[in-house]
């Protein structure tokens, strides 16, 4: 167990070696940089250049990222340009926004998934399935950002049920219990549109499994003993379908990354999705390469508990 | 099943089709009040959703620019402003450190600057501050009102005001807000580059009064070429230069002497404030104003729901079917911006610092480029796409500056036979009969022309133009271009892609009208690369000491404005207005320069906004 985990460690680094050297060659090549927004014949293009010599923008590539690794290994991810603020300091301001949104997420994606999964794999080929199953394959083919924009459209703007942007409402303190309060009410909505569409995948696994377990020979044998009907479905094909999906779980995080960019952006969200396309477009190099980074290391993380889940629960794979 | 599928279908297809054609808005254009030059409008092509029916045409003369006055106003009251922006606001919360609009948006509740400007875009005596100038220009004596106070109740003194220049004259400023403005101060170069401890043009009279000597006086100077926000001395007196703009006191509780204080701020997606009861004009009408970030998909929803009274701009493209919106009054004015098409006419000399006019280029023969000119029909153009909210621009002086806009240049109007005439008589002939024109000398033609991508519109709009090229028998071949790859090529950093011929960008032009930054010899972003002597003396004339007279500046504006039209090595496309629409429980409300309404008397008719029907 213990050696897994090491092994898995030691393999991460050069993969999040190449990872950063990757992200920073390629946003070197897009064309452009933060200061090309600055066209702008009161300003001297004299200064612009001092500018760019001073934030070392003209040096070639390898020095650059050289100078970046070795500050960002002390821990100093650089400032951001745009923001004028330490890109540490700026990305835990949004990160928290995120992580909430995230964790919402992940919370609502079981809610859904297991309860629909198991409706649907219990009594598959029933009108309860059909629907359910119905409802995945929507999910599976409605684009994340058309959903949310609709979820946004009916029950923001439409029912005035839920709030249609930001993290908290404009004026309220840190620190009380109507701000926590105000605060779930306000991610509510974007969680819950991520999680109809995260949660489809899921339900089909479920479903699957317990289809599949159902047909086991251990089933056939524990109902020729007599157990009820709901111990069966507890006790024995429950738990032997859960696994997998427990395993799925360091993946999901890496879903969610994906997700929150877009439902960040549509739902004004403040968090590390909506910076990350802003830094992109404005060529906001120290916080995009940060993010990226970011993203990278969660993204093998995600992996890595995956394996770990996987290991625990099915002593197969386990390495000796 | 299949009917309820089919509804959900659709919807979703009736949203794609909203996004896409939303997705796209203008927020790329800055438009800063301080900034007194050209600024580039990013989306040459931005976007407007083609309607079918062809009535559906606006003017921008219908619209007013001030929101009328209904029922009457209650005491206190808040309203929201939205901040339309796809992106979180940067919080730079200070004048002199911030450089995106949106932090501008938020600075102009609770911060101001010293001086205000006419319609004209003319410094007057209404400020915090007056001004007096000397009998040969050079010297401006600034009397800050003794009411004027910070929001901590300290008084606003001509310290703060020196304060401002020597920070943003410091080496270790990290600012966009350091350049000529600056430099033309006597003694400013001197302190910026560590040889002076002062800096010798800013004198302080006494407590109120300031005295600022500059080196060129040009008629420019009263357009905006002023300092005119202080920095609190009080406040940021013992912190390091380096350090203050990403300091608490911009971040978090930031300051100023405007009509209202900044209560909390969520970083990045809102702001309340209260009332400045001390307030130098006045106490406000309202208790307060919540400003919340409003991405420009939904700004429609918010705004029907009244969860927003204002707005601080609106995607241009999402006005014609919100046109007849119940709750709201639209305002208009006249954008400070033209779209236009360029022709490279040389290349760029950085190590002079000057443009080098190529006589063998492409396009450099002048028939060619008129004869493009006739070629292109803005107007159809702006109906089609824009629905009359933008019109074919005739000169490179827009409408937003009346004085200077030469009303009775018709500039070169569209008419093909024209064209193809002045092709014929030039020489240029299908001489290989493939049914594109050669050059005189008999060789092929092939011009390049690249444009931006972004927003819907813009390729079928590049392709309208090599189609009306084509019609006239040139061989145009399109390039679009992305942002950024777009002005590398067209020569940002000086280098220009030699292969480039023609181009299409957009300026947004300052609220002086002096052009040189745009067109003069030395000028970067002179990107035709086009001179002239002419050219040369008019722009110098226009900034002279003889300009102070307002009717030969003009006199001066109108020749150069004509030769540009006979010169053409930009023509402009077409000009833009600007749509914002207010909550009609709103009043005292106005947008555009000069209009002498101030937020302080901001009110409202009913507690709650009113909802669309």
């Amino acid at each position: 167990m213990w050696k897994l985990m090491v092994r898995r460690i030691i393999i991460m680094i050069p993969q999040i070696v190449v990872l950063s050297l990757l992200v920073f060659m390629l946003a070197k090549a897009m064309p452009g940089d933060a200061l090309t927004g600055l066209i702008d014949p009161s300003i001297d293009p004299a200064a612009i250049e001092a500018m760019r010599e001073r934030l070392g923008l003209n040096n070639p590539w390898y020095v650059q990222y050289w100078d970046w690794i070795t500050r960002a290994l002390q821990g100093d991810l650089g400032q951001s340009f745009f923001f004028k603020m330490p890109v540490a300091d700026l990305i835990g301001q949004r990160m928290v926004n995120t992580f909430w949104l995230s964790l919402a997420t992940l919370i609502l994606t079981y809610l859904i998934a297991i309860p629909l999964g198991i409706v649907s794999g219990r009594y598959n080929d029933t009108l309860a399935d059909r629907l359910i199953t119905g409802y995945t394959y929507v999910g599976f083919a409605a684009p994340l950002f058309i959903t949310a924009l609709l979820m946004l459209y009916i029950f923001g703007f439409q029912f005035g049920w839920f709030p249609t942007g930001g993290s908290v409402s404009p004026g309220s303190t840190p620190g009380s219990a109507e701000y926590v309060i105000d605060k779930i009410y306000h991610l509510l909505l974007p969680a819950l549109s991520m999680a109809l569409i995260t949660t489809v995948s899921t339900v089909q696994y479920l479903r699957c499994e317990i289809i599949d377990t159902k047909q086991k020979d251990f089933i056939i044998t524990a109902r020729a003993k007599g157990a009820s009907e709901q111990r069966v479905y507890h006790r024995h094909i429950l738990r032997n379908s859960l696994l997998p999906i427990a395993a799925l779980f360091g993946y999901e995080i890496t879903g969610l990354i994906g997700g929150t960019i877009f439902i960040e952006n549509i739902f004004n969200y403040p968090g590390m999705g909506q910076l990350f396309l802003e830094s992109i477009t404005r060529r906001d190099y120290s916080v995009m390469t940060a993010l990226v980074l970011l993203y990278g290391i969660a993204a093998i993380v995600g992996a890595l508990i995956s394996d770990i889940i996987l290991s625990i629960v099915d002593p197969r794979i386990r390495i000796k | 099943m299949t009917k309820a599928m089919k509804g959900v279908l659709t919807a979703m297809l009736i949203l794609l089709l909203t996004l896409a054609a939303c997705s796209s808005d203008d927020s790329a254009t800055t438009d800063d009040e301080v900034d007194d030059s050209g600024q580039d409008a990013e989306n040459a092509g931005d976007d407007e959703e083609e309607e079918a029916e062809d009535d559906g045409l606006f003017s921008i003369d219908d619209f007013s620019n001030m929101k009328a006055s209904e029922g009457d106003a209650l005491e206190g009251g808040t309203i929201t402003f939205g901040l339309v922006s796809d992106t979180a606001f940067e919080g730079t919360l200070n004048y002199n450190f911030y450089s995106g609009n949106p932090d501008a948006q938020i600075l102009q509740w609770f911060d101001e600057s010293f001086l205000t400007w006419d319609e004209n875009y003319v410094y007057t005596q209404d400020g915090a501050a007056t001004y007096e100038t000397s009998e040969d220009g050079s010297v401006f004596t600034f009397t800050i009102r003794d009411n004027v106070n910070w929001h901590d109740g300290e008084p606003v003194t001509a310290e703060d005001w020196l304060f401002a220049h020597e920070v943003i004259g410091h080496p270790d400023y990290d600012g966009p807000r350091y350049g000529s403005d600056f430099t033309n101060i006597v003694g400013m170069d001197e302190y910026h580059n560590g040889e002076a401890d002062t800096i010798s043009g800013i004198t302080i009279l006494n407590d109120k009064q300031l005295q600022i000597e500059f080196i060129n006086v040009t008629p420019s100077l009263v357009t905006g070429s002023i300092w005119t926000y202080p920095l609190a001395k009080h406040i940021f007196g013992d912190m390091e230069v380096a350090d203050m703009s990403s300091s608490p006191e911009v971040r978090e509780h930031p300051t100023g002497f405007g009509p209202f204080k900044v209560e909390t701020i969520v970083p990045g997606e809102s702001v309340t404030y209260v009332k400045n009861e001390d307030y130098w004009r006045g106490e406000p009408n309202l208790d307060g104003v919540i400003l919340k970030v409003v991405n420009p998909n939904t700004v429609v929803q918010e705004l029907q729901t009244g969860g927003v009274d204002l707005v601080s701009s609106f995607p241009v493209d999402q006005f014609p079917d919100n046109a007849e919106m119940s709750n709201v009054e639209w305002l208009g004015i006249v954008d400070r911006a033209y779209t236009y098409i360029g022709f490279k006419l040389g290349s760029w000399d950085g190590e002079k610092g000057e443009v080098v006019p190529d006589p063998d280029k492409k396009v450099a023969d002048v028939n060619l480029r008129k004869a493009m000119w006739h070629a292109v029909d803005n107007t159809a153009v702006a109906e089609r796409f824009y629905h009359g909210l933008r019109w074919n621009a005739t000169t490179l002086i827009p409408p937003s500056h009346p004085e200077f806009h030469d009303e009775t240049n018709p500039g070169i109007t569209f008419d093909p036979e024209q064209a193809k005439q002045i092709l014929d008589e030039a020489g240029y002939e299908d001489v290989t009969g493939d049914g594109f024109r050669e050059t005189p000398e008999g060789e092929e033609l092939v011009i390049n022309f690249a444009s931006m991508t972004g927003g819907d519109i813009a390729e079928p709009l590049a392709r309208y133009y090599v189609q009306s090229w084509n019609n006239i028998g040139l061989n145009v071949e399109l390039d679009m271009l992305e942002f950024n790859t777009f002005y590398d090529r067209v020569g940002q950093n000086g280098d220009d892609d030699p292969t480039l011929d023609v181009y299409m960008g957009a300026w947004s032009v300052g609220i002086d009208v002096d052009p040189t930054g745009l067109y003069g010899r030395n000028a970067l972003f002179n990107f035709p690369r086009y001179a002239s002597e002419e050219n040369d003396r008019l722009l110098a004339e226009g900034v002279s000491e003889a300009a102070f007279d307002l009717e030969y500046r003009k006199e001066i504006y109108q020749q150069w404005q004509q030769l540009m039209v006979e010169e053409i090595p930009v023509f402009p496309t077409l000009y833009r207005s600007e749509v914002v629409p207010v909550n009609n429980r709103v009043q005292n409300y106005a947008i555009g320069d000069g209009t002498g309404v101030y937020l302080y008397e901001l009110a409202v008719t009913s507690d709650q906004p009113l909802v669309a029907e």
